[in-house]
């Protein structure tokens, strides 16, 4: 159906306007805000380290200097050891594919 | 571009309905339009999801109140008229948007209880004009009015014009396009017929003209 009346834009009259948006207006319209009940409402980030996708468990003793070794090196790297167990299983399955 | 803030605390007051309505017939007039969807409900984001979205028009969402200045002041440049859809709630998000806008319009039914949740965010506007020391222009527009006025509509809109308030005519009425336009996306003119479609797009236009007057006034 064709518009009986559109009206036009002049793009020309409508300019965009400089407005501060400097640390210190935004913390003056926080507190304008907070006058009048329009306070923080952002649900809250939950604070510190995600859980571990790593919640299998195995019970392997080993012998002491082998267990002084995988602690060092997963020391060394920054990982939990449980990595290093995943790097040699996937180790193991491969060789027993070849 | 300016950068119109649809505001109230109220929910359900037709804040997302106006500023579809809004940008949908600014688009259509011409305009580049950017819409901010900063509703945890994203109501415009379903609505853009509903159909392709009509030609000059551009949806964001998830806006939350740490990025609301930068998305506004990446956008508000020529070329582009921002929208900004706000959450029915009395939010930092909310002040933080009023702060960046050259027009904010509070949409209210015309009832009491939506009228005094509604003047919350005109106090607000108030307050911030004299905290920023800059003027920001603010309106009221009714929502969902009836072809008959009430006397709790007439008492409403005395009561505000007597205050100063500045009301704009005409209100957006009650109109089964206007929420089918949520069911279908897309605007007035894509949608399948909804009651009387010419009425519904002659209400959305005139009250888009009003806007795009009082953008002009202030530049």
């Amino acid at each position: 159906m064709a518009d009986e009346s559109p009206f036009r834009i002049d793009l020309g009259k409508l300019r965009s306007r400089n407005k501060d948006t400097s640390p210190k207006t935004v913390s003056r319209s926080d507190s304008a805000g907070e006058k009048h009940g329009f306070v923080e409402r952002a649900p809250r980030k939950k604070r510190g380290r995600k859980p571990s996708p790593r919640t299998g468990q195995v019970h392997a003793k080993v012998l002491p200097d082998v267990a002084r070794e995988i602690s060092n090196e997963a020391k060394r790297r920054g990982v939990q050891q449980g990595v290093l167990i995943e790097e040699a299983w996937t180790l193991y399955r491969s060789s027993r594919e070849k | 571009m300016p950068t119109i803030v649809i505001a109230s605390p109220k929910g359900g007051a037709g804040k997302s309905t106006t500023a579809i309505l809004l940008g949908t017939e600014l688009a259509h007039a011409g305009a580049e339009v950017v819409m901010l969807d900063c509703d945890p409900n994203r109501s415009l984001t379903l609505w853009s999801s509903r159909s392709p979205l009509p030609p000059r028009i551009d949806v964001l969402s998830d806006i939350d109140e740490s990025s609301i200045i930068r998305q506004i002041k990446t956008r508000d440049i020529d070329g582009n008229i921002v929208i900004v859809d706000l959450e029915g709630v009395a939010s930092r998000l909310v002040s933080r948007a009023i702060s960046q806008a050259d027009l904010v319009v509070t949409p209210m039914r015309a009832t009491t209880l939506d009228a005094t949740i509604g003047a919350r965010a005109l106090q607000l506007v108030a307050e911030e004009e004299e905290a920023l020391d800059r003027n920001i222009p603010h309106s009221v527009v009714f929502t969902m009015t009836k072809a008959v006025k009430s006397k709790q509509h007439k008492g409403i809109a005395t009561s505000l014009i007597g205050q100063g308030v500045d009301l704009i005519d005409p209100p957006l009425m009650e109109r089964a396009a206007f929420s089918a336009i949520f069911e279908f996306g897309g605007d007035l003119r894509s949608i399948p017929p909804q009651g009387n479609m010419a009425g519904a797009r002659d209400n959305a236009r005139a009250f888009s003209e009003q806007i795009y007057r009082r953008l002009t006034e202030e530049s």
